[in-house]
């Protein structure tokens, strides 16, 4: 016998309607996605030091590394070997995708956000933000020449931002900072205060600091497009402009985490204070030839370098030529100091600054723009001052004797036109070393001086080559469509006239 | 179920009363539950405790029929006496005819549309691991199973027919009694290139409390878990009381382990390595005695010196191979696994309890490879009334363990190990007392220098003073459980409620020690040993709480046709925190050996601290239909809303359909085909994401450089700074569609059989972060986009071959193949999974998942590699080249069961996975250092094997007389160079096992005893490439970054003692 089983309608609806009123909580039930992690606003002042820190990361060990060792400052240390493909002239694309996302996500997206940041009294901190992306802006165009600039940082317009001209990022440079000389120019505003890295706040040094990167920034132009550099140095004179007399720089701690950059590099687990960079007899012997009574004597260099006392029995080196990693298997070459952050094993490397523009640098500047005509002042007193600050800056008292006496002195100012760039460049060169390498670097490029550069002994791109620029990281190549290809390291950038 | 529920039908006119007992063949145990029917009637019984049954029998009818899960039904025409008493046989030929399917609903096998083989606890057992995923391997077809180093705790990754998600976890989800479990994987270690296997939590579970494993293998099977088990599911049906006497079993397995494969070394040439030499040959060694190269001069035997000179002494030894240096390093591990059950119950209820401890002590020297695990399990089930029964299931698990570390730090033993020159005694330098060997000094006068060490070595550190100083501990404790309550308020519908949860915290420890070390002989150019220290607390906890209420209706239309209908309602949460804290990133630890976070140099280095929490409410149905016990099939729908994604887009339906065709029933009997089903489904499955992708979010202010960082707070500025990823308010569920069709044949009584199944799948719309330029301000974009799409086949081969009353052999084989393409991946050309700076492995759009990406050596056309006409040196590719998949094209396993006499079980399996990739690290450093055999044999002076070199039109130019030195080369392998081929056979299982008898044991007080030896992992065969690792050890772990051998650890052989007994 079969029985048959009929559904309860009944019981059936019931079980629905428990269903479907247990449903209409649900909404509230599922509403708990919002992130309890990480906040989704963040105050402008809250972003300013993380893009300043980052900025700092790039000009102080990024390219701290690479400036210092193609400027012929340092070079690899025989005994260890981090740093060969600097002096092979030779590093891989993905060696550049550390800083390119430093300088694009670090530095400048967060300036970006600060200008675009909504609210009353900020016109101080953006402006500051303005300054940050000029000057983040050209750090990047002078290592990398055409990048992304006026599709960058706006990923839902641009998710693959185009590649500008670097005359078009000069450009928006000049516009940025004239952006954020307006906004740190006016009379009042909040003070971003000790949150401001670089001067805690204070706006006049920051309208000076306005006014020296414009100056830099044009002279950088002086032999691509020279009526535009006077035209732009000479608008600016026009306004009186106060120009830098301390250096804009981050003051780093010894507390882990906040050092100087490139200490804090070498003093990483993986890197575990081995010394890497070394004395390069290129920067050494144009300070002091050892060899030569009658040369510079200068004593910056006892200051830029722990030197040791060439001894084949102790198996020690004053400095070694470029490059020649090779040849001195063995032997302990003098160091750099830990005055500029780059001695692995001494920790008052810890508080070296990173300088975006030296006071030094700013006098130097200021000569050119007189020696060129562009400007009224006196050359000859910039160019001492500017000599007088470097010996300031690294402790080596008063210059007076040295301007008098050495061969790269007052001696070399001369009256010409390009015995004076000369002149003026090569002492910026001495007073950058450690401090500013890839500025000495870019400065060297755009005009030929120091003029005693050698080739790298393990080069090994083509004869009488030298490295140009920097190489576009992997990962932009990978990620954008509108990539241009990659531009080969001996490829001048299109201000660099003196290397075509 | 379903017929059960039929036969609670009214009682008919009864004739006559047939009693007797039911009682098992194996043990002679009185059986309880059995079912006894009146054949053409509905009228039927259970046995009970004590295995008695009373049924009435009305006239006419003439035959019993008597049938137990995992037993030969059996059919008994009645004679004139009233008492039948039957003795039942375990059924081995198809153990599984019912099986648990998801949300542990047991439905006859036939009825299924889709594969799900059953694995039994014999199988498990005959596996002799301590893990029950990696005794899965070689037994079914379709699943990729990967044991990284067969060591007790390590990690398995268990997939499914092929990876169908690009970022997300591809592993099949683990459930047990009806409640998924978390599977989480995080490797210790900064990375993969430092990693520490702290292994995965589905290998919790103690595999003696297992009933049965079934892999629901494909999306239709998994379509009522929801959108976790869109890559399959593993489900668990642990172990539970049977009625009747309270049975004590005790288990224990001892396991002894030693390395499986060691690289192949040269034993030719010793510490140092060539300084001056030219092409004909004429060269100079230096023995530097510092060295971890082993590039110096052939071996001469003549005595000499090594190491430092320490008061004046430099050790002498002959200059010679050490040729078991690296295999006398380990030890034997010893590994003791007990588990002691009590089960047992009443009419109305029953109980199993269980005791398990597990105790490893590993290969390495020293007690730092620990693993040691604590288990309690208790299942219970009671019927209050007819109506209404309560279960629980109960599991608590407590962890101890400390692991070693792999990868290239200073805290990775094997690294160093490796890196050892061929003369140098290193099995020798365990004694760290030793003034040579150690790290501290007291020098003749008693003075100590605890800044000085007498190792030999500037590049390595002496690897057991790495194990002695260096800690990695790992500390769990794990709830898992659920309680379920079933109603019955009338005899065609069950209501079951099940809320289950699973709990764990888990807490790491990582201890580095802070060292400065100079050489004790001055005049040494050996370099100094630093390090800042560190120490480093991770704290995971994870709780899920999954909460099933089911209502099922079952329903007779007619003898023939038959249906149930279950709805059902979801609702799960899961929380998890993760605190990731150690001392300072650059300056580690304030005074040495003091491991506490308060020994911080400066302020601590929080590397995580988040928490998240998700839930999903999902409703579903599933329809079941039969016809005549031929013909079956099921729908099911499901809708889940995700608090993951959007609110616009959170609600999300999916059904599947499939079917099956006993069509054997249709046929006549025959002594050939006893058996025959075809099957068939499609099924879709949606899936949500991870917590938190939809807002675009900032981060503490950290700039991240190539080795350190500047983190903020910086004194007393703190920051924030733009997220790595933009978050998508847009995003809409991924959608798998699955298909698979299949057929069950079984021939000759069921002595052979073949189980085969093709299958296609398709994710569409995976959620992923893909890479963005960085000029956009961002690294990554949550979106949606690409198709990865995999098909494949099954096959299982089974016959007994030798069937009579003495002797029983079954032999078995498996076949799997999948093909795998990513389709599309929108603008990106490739997404990557893994890799370091020079490999990576990727996802790329229009190849297999997991392709290995790498500069390698030019070769030409015809496979011959292109060398500078210089110097001899192979020259790289210009770009990176795909090297192929770390996915195998098809594995394969076979193997024998024999039984003899009912005593003795002897069995043995064999798998194989081939045609996978694997990057192997081993391989690189060996080839820095000169020790392994690639390296060894004339050094100068030849031509690089197959080489070419090219003219100026590029042509190839046979190469026989540009020589290469072997020192430039192998210190410096491009990265395609170290990717070999990972095929291998292994023989998986063998074990011989004695169990006796009743009449044997009269005098014992046990019911019943089993003696065994096994073996799991005991020999492998590799590709002729790779004469340096077992494939498939792994440095990712369980993620999606496989075939990755950072110099993982060593995978172990292990054998052993089995004893059973049952009082």
């Amino acid at each position: 016998m079969n029985q048959k089983y009929i559904f309860k309608t009944k019981q059936l609806l019931f079980t629905v309607l428990i269903a479907a009123t247990a449903l209409s909580g649900c909404k509230k039930f599922l509403d708990i996605n919002e992130n309890p992690n990480n906040p989704d606003t963040a105050a402008p002042d809250l972003l300013l030091p993380a893009s300043q820190a980052a900025t700092g990361q790039i000009v102080g060990n990024f390219f701290q590394i690479y400036g210092n060792i193609w400027a012929q400052y340092w070079t690899q240390n025989p005994t260890s070997s981090q740093y060969k493909s600097v002096d092979q002239y030779n590093p891989a694309a993905t060696a550049f995708d550390r800083p390119w996302l430093i300088l694009y996500r670090n530095a400048l997206i967060n300036a970006d956000l600060i200008t675009k940041a909504e609210g009353s009294s900020l016109e101080y901190i953006k402006g500051i933000a303005y300054l940050m992306k000029a000057y983040t802006f050209q750090v990047a165009t002078d290592a990398f020449g055409d990048i992304p600039v006026s599709e960058a940082l706006q990923p839902s317009l641009f998710p693959a931002p185009k590649f500008d001209a670097q005359s078009v990022v000069y450009d928006s440079i000049f516009n940025y900072i004239d952006k954020g000389l307006a906004l740190v120019s006016v009379e009042n505003s909040a003070s971003p205060g000790s949150q401001d890295m670089v001067f805690q706040g204070d706006m006049e040094n920051w309208v000076a600091f306005a006014n020296t990167l414009k100056l830099k920034a044009y002279l950088r132009l002086s032999y691509v497009d020279a009526a535009k550099a006077e035209a732009g140095v000479k608008a600016l004179y026009a306004t009186e402009p106060a120009f830098l007399t301390v250096d804009a720089a981050i003051k780093y701690l010894s507390t882990g985490g906040n050092e100087n950059p490139l200490y804090n590099e070498m003093a990483s687990p993986v890197l575990n204070k081995i010394q890497n960079l070394v004395a390069s007899s290129t920067a050494v012997n144009h300070f002091d030839d050892i060899d030569d009574p009658d040369d510079n004597n200068d004593p910056r260099l006892a200051k830029l370098y722990d030197l040791l006392v060439t001894d084949s029995a102790a198996k020690t080196e004053r400095s070694i030529p470029q490059g020649t990693y090779n040849s001195y298997t063995g032997k302990q070459v003098s160091p750099p100091s830990p005055l500029v952050g780059a001695r692995a094993n001494n920790t008052a490397s810890a508080t070296a600054p990173v300088k975006f523009i030296s006071a030094a640098e700013s006098y130097f500047l200021q000569a050119e723009a007189v020696a060129r005509g562009w400007a009224s002042g006196n050359v000859a007193e910039l160019y001492e001052q500017g000599i007088q600050a470097s010996f300031t800056a690294v402790g080596a008292g008063d210059a007076t004797d040295y301007i008098a006496d050495a061969p790269d002195g007052a001696a070399a100012l001369g009256t010409t036109l390009e015995s004076q760039i000369k002149a003026i460049i090569t002492q910026k060169y001495y007073a950058m070393c450690g401090f500013q390498g890839f500025e000495a670097w870019t400065e060297w490029r755009r005009t030929g001086y120091p003029d005693f550069f050698v080739k790298s002994d393990a080069s090994i791109i083509g004869a009488g080559k030298m490295p140009l620029r920097m190489i576009y990281p992997s990962t932009e190549a990978t990620s954008n469509k509108n990539f241009p290809g990659l531009v080969s390291i001996d490829k001048p950038v299109w201000w660099d006239k003196k290397h075509q | 179920m379903f017929i059960l529920v039929c036969m609670a039908g009214s009682a008919m006119a009864q004739d006559r009363t047939i009693t007797g007992t039911v009682t098992g063949k194996d043990d002679g145990q009185p059986l309880p539950g059995v079912t006894v029917v009146v054949k053409g009637t509905k009228n039927g019984t259970q046995t009970g405790a004590n295995g008695k049954y009373v049924v009435s029998v009305p006239s006419g009818s003439t035959q019993l029929e008597f049938a137990y899960i995992g037993y030969a039904t059996q059919t008994i025409t009645l004679t004139s006496s009233n008492v039948v008493d039957v003795v039942m046989a375990i059924d081995l030929t198809d153990l599984a005819e019912v099986v648990v399917t998801a949300n542990a609903i047991k439905r006859e096998k036939r009825s299924l549309g889709y594969a799900a083989p059953t694995i039994t606890a014999d199988a498990l057992a005959q596996s002799g691991t301590p893990s029950p995923l990696t005794a899965l391997v070689g037994r079914v077809p379709g699943m990729n199973i990967t044991s990284t180093s067969n060591t007790p705790g390590s990690s398995t990754r268990i997939v499914f027919r092929g990876g169908s998600s690009i970022a997300g976890n591809n592993q099949a989800l683990i459930v047990i009694d009806g409640v998924p479990v978390d599977n989480s994987s995080v490797i210790g270690g900064a990375d993969s290139r430092s990693s520490v296997d702290f292994g995965n939590r589905a290998n919790d579970i103690d595999p003696d409390d297992i009933e049965s494993i079934t892999p629901l293998l494909g999306p239709a099977a998994a379509a009522l878990y929801g959108s976790r088990a869109s890559n399959g599911a593993v489900q668990i049906t642990t172990k539970s009381g049977k009625k009747g006497k309270t049975q004590v079993t005790f288990n224990t397995s001892n396991t002894f382990s030693s390395i499986l494969k060691l690289p192949d070394f040269q034993n030719e040439y010793g510490q140092g390595y060539a300084i001056d030499y030219d092409e004909n040959g004429a060269y100079e060694y230096y023995n530097d005695s510092q060295e971890n190269w082993s590039w110096g001069a052939p071996f001469t035997g003549e005595m000499q010196g090594w190491g430092q000179t320490i008061d004046g002494v430099r050790q002498m030894k002959p200059y010679s191979a050490a040729k078991n240096n690296v295999r006398n390093f380990f030890n034997t591990g010893f590994a003791t696994d007990n588990n002691v059950s009590f089960s047992g119950g009443s009419d109305k209820s029953t109980f199993y309890l269980a005791l398990n401890t597990l105790n490893s002590d590993g290969i390495f020297p020293g007690a730092k490879d620990v693993y040691n695990k604590y288990g309690v399990r208790f299942n219970g089930k009671t019927d209050f009334s007819d109506k209404f029964s309560a279960g629980v299931s109960f599991n608590y698990n407590k962890i101890d363990a400390k692991q070693i570390a792999g990868g290239q730090n200073d805290n990775s033993v094997f690294d160093n190990v490796l890196q050892t020159a061929r003369d140098i005694p290193l099995d020798k330098l365990g004694d760290l007392s030793n003034k040579y060997n150690g790290f501290g000094y007291t020098d003749a006068d008693g003075v100590v220098h605890n800044d000085k060490y007498g190792y030999y070595g500037s590049y390595t550190l002496n690897p057991y003073y790495i194990i002695e100083n260096f800690t990695n501990d790992d500390a769990i404790n794990r709830i898992t459980g659920n309680v379920s309550l079933e109603y019955k308020p009338v005899s065609w519908l069950n209501i079951q409620n099940r809320l289950g949860t699973d709990t764990y915290a888990e807490r790491r420890r990582t201890i580095t020690p802070k060292f400065a070390f100079s050489p004790i002989d001055e005049d040494t150019n050996q370099s100094d040993h630093n390090s800042n220290g560190g120490y480093q607390i991770e704290q995971f906890n994870v709780t899920e709480v999954v909460n099933d209420l089911m209502a099922t209706a079952t329903h007779s239309f007619s003898d023939d046709f038959k249906g149930s209908l279950m709805i059902g309602n979801n609702i799960r949460q899961r929380t998890t925190s993760t605190n990731r804290t150690a001392t300072n990133a650059s300056l580690g630890l304030v005074v040495p050996n003091w491991y506490s976070l308060q020994n911080s140099n400066g302020p601590l280095d929080v590397i995580t601290d988040n928490i998240s929490r998700r839930r999903l409410v999902g409703l579903y149905a599933d329809l079941n239909l039969s016809y005549k016990n031929y013909l079956f099939l099921e729908g099911t729908a499901r809708n889940d809303w995700s608090s993951t994604l959007p609110v616009k887009n959170n609600s999300f339906f999916y059904p599947s359909v499939s079917g099956s065709f006993v069509f054997s029933e249709l046929i006549k009997p025959n002594n050939i085909l006893s058996y025959g089903k075809l099957r068939a489904s499609i099924a879709k499955v949606g899936n949500d994401t991870d917590p938190y992708q939809l807002l675009t979010t900032f981060a503490k202010g950290t700039i991240t450089s190539g080795f350190g960082s500047t983190i903020f707070p910086f004194g007393n500025v703190a920051a924030l700074q733009a997220g790595t990823t933009l978050g998508n308010p847009d995003l809409k569920p991924e959608i798998t569609t699955a298909y698979e069709v299949g057929t069950e044949l079984s021939f000759f009584e069921n002595r052979f059989g073949v189980d085969f199944t093709y299958y296609q799948n398709k994710s569409k719309d995976q959620i992923l972060a893909v890479p963005i330029p960085n000029s956009t301000g961002y690294g990554f974009s949550v979106i949606n986009v690409g198709e990865v799409q995999n098909k494949g086949l099954e096959l299982t081969l089974r016959g007994t071959v030798v069937r009579t009353s003495d002797v029983n052999l079954e032999l078995f084989g498996t076949y799997y193949r999948n093909r795998n393409k990513v389709v599309d991946l929108g603008d990106v050309d490739q997404v990557v999974l893994g890799g370091f700076g020079g490999m990576s492995i990727v996802a790329a759009a229009n190849r297999p998942y997991g392709e290995f990406y790498a500069v390698t050596n030019q070769t030409d056309a015809q496979g011959r590699t292109i060398v500078d006409e210089d110097t001899g040196l192979p020259l790289p590719t210009a770009t990176a080249q795909y090297l192929g998949s770390y996915n195998p094209k098809y594995q394969a396993s076979w193997g024998a069961n024999i039984t003899i006499k009912q005593h003795w079980n002897v069995n043995v399996l064999f798998d194989t996975k081939q045609g996978n990739k694997l990057y192997s690290r081993t391989k690189d450093i060996l080839a820095f250092v000169g020790v392994s055999a690639e390296t060894g044999g004339q050094r100068f002076g030849l031509p690089f094997p197959n080489s070419v070199y090219l003219d100026e039109a590029g042509n190839s130019i046979v190469n026989n007389d540009v020589f290469y030195n072997k020192q430039d080369y192998f210190p410096d392998l491009n990265p395609g160079v170290n990717i070999i081929d990972g095929s291998y056979v292994k023989m998986r299982n063998a074990g011989i096992s004695y169990t006796f008898n009743k009449s044997q044991m009269k005098s014992l007080p046990f019911s019943a005893l089993s003696v065994g030896l096994f073996g799991n992992n005991l020999f492998i065969w590799t590709a002729k490439e790779n004469k340096y690792v077992d494939p498939e050890i792994n440095s990712g772990g369980a993620t999606n970054e496989q075939g990755l051998d950072y110099t993982a650890q060593p995978s172990v052989r292990n054998y052993g003692f089995n004893v059973k007994v049952t009082f």
